[in-house]
């Protein structure tokens, strides 16, 4: 298909073979790339039941049609491995240049399968093809020294993505860098990386051009695009000035920045961690990703240490979250987080985790108190290696809190930390938690950018008739975004259509909208279909009780509670699954999903 | 069960519809998608007055008993544009400047800044039978597919969005935009300057 190069690679780090996988269309017309090809290669290899960090677990990375093309975010890729936080099927999508410095390469995808005896990096080489060499050096660096090692060895030009100590030494919410700054963030997919040996991938010398069917009609859309991107305030503004983290006004201002561990939804004290400050007090200069105009990543200088972000759900999760107000403090956590491989999201939310545990009795470590600031970074450090109390918090909320007798301390669904959005503050977001198929996840569906910014139209956050419905165009429109693939903040400004004419005039294809959402149907539920094989049950498509039964008592968001059983019978039956949330047969068959063998 | 919130969404879209002069008292039909059903006026509800039990629920799959015996004429056009775009909420009128371009443009190509941001095209569908009819189900659909908005020649315009007052928010958006397009004509001057010539809208 054009706009692709239906190739893919895939190196066994156990034997050190080198395979490479021709694709016929009909995949890429399934599934696009991205995602849903990555979600199609992993469920054809790997078996449910497969322990994440074994070396029957893979690491299936893909980009997509739109990847490198003049379509606007077109760097981002994406990434599909089994989680060793949550045991689901887990999708994870980057920006910054390594995916169009994949593709540049002309390859679809690189499959990563085995465990190396010792430690070892990737590297990609579009002129030489893959090689696998020692990482021995690398070994025990943090990002940003391996980072600039690597910059040394394989050049200049050379991209890469690598874990930090946490990732080696099995953390399960550490993450994987991107050039040192951005991320596959979530999941634990770090530690998958770690348990192969894999201390990092290199893609350097790549030459090929995304083929594209109908250039002069691709530039066409592009431009119209760019036309609204400029219109909208929240890209040509909001974004831009304040990056991510301009947000934070916002939801604490409607009442649903969860504060303490998600006990408040407000706090009066909080903007002086949001954007606005970060703008006035840290800037340093602003940074965009391959092909992108919003530019909304940061660098900032705080205390004398330099780096990128904070982005919003960081300074709130290392933040407010935990009570904690010193923007600077919050801004070094986060460096830590990034140069030591970890997840901002899933750290800060199981600090809290830890803090509301302690001020119960049940933790036996005092100072990790609500407020203490002076523990955030030490927290931070000895989580990446295991340390102290680090040991506990390196396992997640969800053990955490299971192993201290009170599991509703940790504020997850399928174990993964839930983010900034409290779900008392949008109903329809809410649901989205509870039924994203990679846990505790606001990207899966994102309907808080229609409840809370219009964008990219308005939809009331409180009203329950129809948002099943909407949850579930969301979820299906969102697959195939991640599919394509291209960056949420572009769906700001932009309706789906947009989508199906980018990747019309990419492949010559006829990706219609209703066949583009068939695609993203299909994808959800072979996601969905692997889960239930793994042994999740309708059980886990659920929320921590305090948002099912506790409201808030002010602000904007009080008295609210989420009517999730009344969403959820009513979510299925959209779906076309049974009353036990299984997908039913007649569904399976209309999208081609041939039962899981494996 | 409709709940209040959405009796309101729908009541105040009629209203608006009503009072903007867009339907005469019986015509014009909304709906949305709800649970996997559809909530859909009745036939011949009067929009401006819409009483709780003017809205029906119908299948979204196929024809049944209520969709055939009282809800609105446009039933099976809703439930197509349903089943073949990513519409959650639907919006029929008959406004007068569309209607009136209609009936002399095969498509209105927006000349007015929002709409050309917006919109840029409206495409114009014939049908033989253009109320109530397969044909037009069909085509309005597919048409649908890609547009937010279309116009069914000497009928009126079919509007898609997110909730009922977003798809009304398309309804009115492509009626301001042909409204002024009318006007232009009516004047009979040349423009000053046409951006859609510079946009590349004969590629939309």
């Amino acid at each position: 298909m054009t706009g692709l190069f239906n190739k893919i690679l895939i190196v066994n780090l156990s034997s050190g073979k080198q395979q490479t996988l021709e694709l016929e269309d009909k995949i890429y017309e399934d599934y696009l790339g991205g995602r849903g090809l990555g979600v199609k290669l992993f469920t054809d290899k790997v078996s449910p039941k497969t322990d994440p960090l074994s070396k029957e677990n893979i690491l299936v990375f893909t980009v997509g049609p739109i990847t490198g093309t003049s379509v606007s975010t077109s760097g981002r890729m994406s990434l599909v491995t089994k989680s060793p936080l949550t045991g689901t099927i887990f999708y994870s999508n980057t920006g910054g240049m390594f995916g169009f410095s994949l593709k540049r390469c002309g390859i679809d995808g690189l499959i990563v399968e085995g465990k190396s005896d010792m430690p070892c990096y990737l590297v990609v080489d579009g002129e030489k093809g893959i090689s696998i060499k020692s990482g021995n050096a690398l070994w025990n660096l943090d990002t940003e020294e391996t980072y600039e090692e690597i910059k040394k060895i394989e050049g200049d030009r050379s991209h890469s993505l690598m874990i930090g100590p946490a990732g080696e030494n099995l953390v399960r919410i550490a993450s994987i860098m991107n050039d040192g700054g951005r991320a596959f963030g979530r999941g634990g997919v770090g530690a998958v990386m770690g348990s192969k040996n894999l201390k990092a991938i290199v893609v350097k010398n790549g030459k090929q051009k995304t083929p594209v069917h109908n250039e002069e009609l691709l530039k066409t859309y592009a431009k119209s695009a760019q036309d609204k991107i400029k219109a909208l305030p929240i890209t040509r503004a909001a974004l831009p000035l304040f990056g991510t983290a301009g947000i934070l006004h916002v939801t604490n201002s409607l009442g649903m920045l969860p504060i303490r561990n998600f006990k408040k939804g407000f706090h009066k004290e909080a903007d002086k961690t949001g954007g606005e400050a970060i703008r006035k007090e840290i800037f340093s200069k602003s940074e965009a990703c391959y092909g992108c105009s919003i530019r909304c990543g940061r660098y900032t200088k705080a205390g004398g240490m330099k780096g990128k972000g904070p982005e919003y759900e960081s300074v709130w999760a290392l933040g407010a979250n935990c009570e904690i107000f010193n923007l600077l403090k919050i801004t070094q956590a986060n460096y830590y987080c990034n140069s030591l491989g970890l997840d901002t999201i899933s750290m800060g939310v199981t600090i809290s985790c830890a803090m509301e545990l302690q001020e119960k009795g049940l933790f036996p470590y005092p100072q990790m108190q609500f407020g203490n600031e002076d523990i955030l970074i030490e927290t931070v450090k000895n989580t990446a290696y295991r340390k102290g109390v680090g040991e506990e918090l390196a396992e997640g909320s969800k053990l955490l809190a299971e192993k201290y007798g009170d599991p509703e301390t940790a504020i997850q669904v399928k174990g993964l930390e839930i983010p900034a959005y409290d779900p008392r503050g949008a109903f329809g977001h809410a649901l989205g938690y509870a039924t994203s198929n990679r846990g505790g996840c606001h990207l899966s569906g994102y309907l808080a950018a229609m409840e809370l910014f219009s964008a990219p139209k308005r939809v009331p956050r409180f009203t329950q008739q129809g948002k099943p419905d909407l949850l579930v165009l969301k979820q299906n429109q969102s697959a195939v975004e991640d599919s394509l693939v291209c960056c949420k903040f572009v769906g700001y400004a932009l309706g789906f259509d947009f989508q199906s004419r980018f990747v019309t005039a990419i492949t010559g294809y006829d990706f219609n909208i209703s066949r583009l959402l068939e695609i993203g149907e299909r994808i959800y539920n072979l996601e969905r279909l692997f889960n239930i094989k793994a042994g999740f049950t309708n059980k886990e498509d659920n929320l921590p009780d305090r948002f099912k039964n506790v409201p808030f008592k002010e602000g904007l968001s009080k008295d609210r509670i989420v009517p999730l059983d009344d969403m959820m019978k009513s979510y299925y039956n959209v779906r076309g699954w049974n009353e036990q949330g299984i997908p039913e047969q007649k569904k399976l068959l209309e999208l081609g999903i041939i039962e899981l063998n494996n | 069960m409709i709940d209040k919130e959405t009796f309101n969404s729908f009541d105040l879209v009629g209203k608006d519809l009503s009072n903007r002069g867009y339907n005469s008292s019986y015509s014009g039909n909304i709906s949305m998608k709800s649970g996997g059903k559809i909530i859909i006026t009745r036939r011949s509800a009067m929009l401006g007055w819409l009483q709780p039990e003017d809205l029906v629920i119908i299948d979204l799959e196929e024809e049944d008993a209520h969709s055939g015996l009282v809800a609105s004429t446009e039933s099976n056009v809703h439930r197509n544009i349903y089943k073949e775009t990513d519409a959650m909420a639907i919006v029929h009128a008959h406004t007068p400047a569309c209607t009136a371009l209609s009936m002399v443009e095969d498509e209105i190509t927006c000349i007015d800044a929002e709409g050309m941001l917006i919109y840029k095209k409206i495409p114009v569908v014939e049908c033989d039978v253009p109320v109530g009819s397969y044909e037009l189900a069909e085509k309005v659909a597919s048409t649908l597919k890609n547009y937010p908005a279309m116009i069914v020649r000497a009928h009126g315009v079919f509007a898609k969005g997110i909730t009922l007052e977003d798809a009304l928010g398309v309804l009115t958006g492509v009626e301001q935009s042909a409204d002024i397009l009318y006007r232009i004509k009516l004047m009979g001057q040349p423009l000053k300057r046409d951006y859609s010539k510079e946009k590349g809208f004969s590629n939309w």
